[in-house]
């Protein structure tokens, strides 16, 4: 089977469905800041700026996760209230161009938290343009995998209001306990190798080796890169393109 | 032309909402009416190929729902009961994210979205974002998606439900520009008729009647209802009232013994074909 994408509608949800919408609903931009902007605020004092790059580096991370957690919502709302997504399976795209387009218009929804985000980074002299490259790499693999993750879940409800109690039991697994904000080492082994069930874990211990905060871990690597394929296709599966 | 072969769903819950349903659909407009939970979301769910049936297939202008989706999904349009717009876009923009998924440049699809906003008169909105449109200006959009796509076959499911009187009418001029083949569901019996030249009646999963409104009622021909407020013997219990149909010559009989006598109209089928729900 040849893989034929529908580059404009994932370029025009992007555009209009994640670009816009950061202008005419703002207060929504703000709130996926506010856990990345308190942590980095509260990690800075109270380890008085020696884990403030944890903090900085983590927030590129977290504003991902925060935005995934809430497109689990936003994905279950398009298709259960909205009904949008079922008046798009009568159309040419696919599956995957649905979850693809939804994909780039979180990615740029997310845009005003990493710009802040980078900003800071530069001020504290953190980037170099590996760096910057392979942190990018490791948000867009964390972009694919937790949302592919939300649309699993928006997938399996069939009310919108079970899944506020199940997104915020995930947001503990995918953005508090990961190492986001603090050094993985302090993790004994094996409850980093639990955790890194979520992407959250692998994608902060390769950022942090790559920023030579920590030692780095190339089991971690590919532990991404396959839970980004793995959650993919389950996202696939689980998306109730046509329902049975 | 739709043509539906043994059509049946069973849901997870064990509901069978479609009963072997056979039937072909061959005019060009075409209203499906029936009360809540007879089975018409199912079916349009079915045959615009976002539900599979459980067994029983159909074809769509001679294209199979089981195996032909993605050339089926080329040329029909379905806009699903309850579809609400994004809250943040706005018309013009719904427009354009539909048509670049039904393959569209962005350039042709600017152009189509211009004429049909023009023409369900929705111009004037077009960069309001959908949040701040009138109930009945948000489903004149959604008319306005299924114009814009050119599609050979359009199916708009309650497409009026909910709306005031008004805004009604303007949603049925809108539809009545659709060049398409159109197959909308519809609890307004008025609005079968104002929109469609064939009427299906279903209910409890099956189809029971098929036809012009006249046809799909020949079998009041000559009669009246009859209703009362009170139970009566061999009477049918009907939403509250008790019915019957007579001959319309033996009515002044009932008149004189003081009950209500009503025209027949396509309501009758649901007084007729209803099954009661006994609370
Ligand atoms: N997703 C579903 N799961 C289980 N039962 C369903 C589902 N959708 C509809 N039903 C049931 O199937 C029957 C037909 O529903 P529907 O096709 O929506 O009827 P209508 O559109 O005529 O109101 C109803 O009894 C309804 O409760
Ligand atoms: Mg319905």
């Amino acid at each position: 089977m040849v893989l034929k994408l529908n580059l404009r509608f994932i370029f025009a949800m992007g555009l209009y469905y994640g670009l816009y919408t950061i202008t005419r609903g703002f207060s929504y931009v703000i709130a996926s800041m506010s856990l990345p902007l308190t942590m980095l605020f509260l990690i800075g004092i109270i380890s008085r700026g020696y884990l403030l790059k944890y903090a900085v580096i983590g927030g590129f991370i977290s504003l991902i996760s925060t935005n995934a957690l809430s497109s689990a919502g936003d994905a279950s709302f398009l298709r259960l209230e909205l009904k949008f997504q079922d008046l798009l399976v009568t159309t040419r795209i696919t599956r995957i161009d649905y979850m693809l387009g939804l994909m780039l218009s979180y990615l740029f929804f997310s845009l005003p938290g990493i710009v802040i985000y980078a900003v800071i980074g530069v001020v504290l002299n953190l980037f170099t343009a590996f760096r910057a490259f392979v942190l990018f790499l490791i948000m867009l693999s964390l972009l694919i995998s937790e949302t592919s993750l939300a649309f699993m879940i928006a997938g399996m409800m069939k009310h919108i209001r079970n899944v506020w109690g199940i997104v915020s039991i995930l947001s503990i697994i995918l953005s508090v306990i990961p190492p986001i904000f603090y050094p993985y080492t302090y993790l004994p082994k094996y409850v980093l190798y639990i955790l890194s069930i979520s992407p959250a874990t692998p994608g902060s211990v390769i950022a942090q080796g790559v920023f030579g905060m920590q030692p780095f871990n190339y089991v971690m690597l590919i532990i991404l890169i396959a839970e980004t394929a793995f959650y993919f296709v389950l996202g696939m599966n689980f998306i109730k393109w046509r329902e049975s | 032309m739709i043509e539906i072969y043994g059509l049946n769903k069973i849901y997870d819950n064990r509901v069978e909402a479609l009963k072997k349903i056979t039937a072909k659909i061959s005019k060009k407009r075409t209203a499906i009416i029936g009360r809540n939970g007879a089975g018409k979301t199912t079916l349009i769910r079915i045959l615009s190929t976002q539900l599979m049936p459980t067994s029983g297939y159909a074809l769509i202008n001679g294209l199979n729902i089981l195996k032909d989706e993605e050339e089926i999904r080329k040329k029909v349009s379905c806009i699903p009961q309850e579809a609400r717009p994004v809250g943040l876009l706005t018309p013009y923009e719904h427009i354009l994210i539909y048509l670049t998924a039904r393959g569209y440049s962005f350039k042709n699809a600017s152009e189509e979205a211009r004429k049909a906003l023009k023409e369900v008169n929705l111009w004037e909105n077009r960069n309001t974002p959908a949040d701040e449109l009138s109930g009945g200006m948000k489903r004149k959009l959604f008319v306005a998606m299924a114009l814009a796509s050119n599609a050979e076959l359009v199916f708009l499911d309650e497409p009026t439900t909910g709306l005031d009187p008004l805004s009604r009418l303007e949603v049925w001029t809108a539809i009545k520009g659709l060049g398409s083949d159109l197959v909308l569901t519809t609890h307004y019996m008025e609005e079968a008729q104002s929109l469609a030249d064939e009427l299906i009646f279903m209910e409890n999963g099956t189809i029971i009647k098929q036809g012009t409104a006249e046809e799909v009622l020949s079998e009041f021909k000559g009669k009246v209802r009859i209703e009362s407020r009170k139970p009566v013997d061999n009477w049918k219990k009907a939403g509250g009232l008790y019915i019957k149909y007579v001959d319309s010559e033996e009515a002044h009989e009932y008149v004189k013994m003081g009950y209500d006598v009503k025209q027949i109209t396509l309501e009758d089928l649901f007084f007729k074909y209803g099954v009661e729900i006994e609370s």
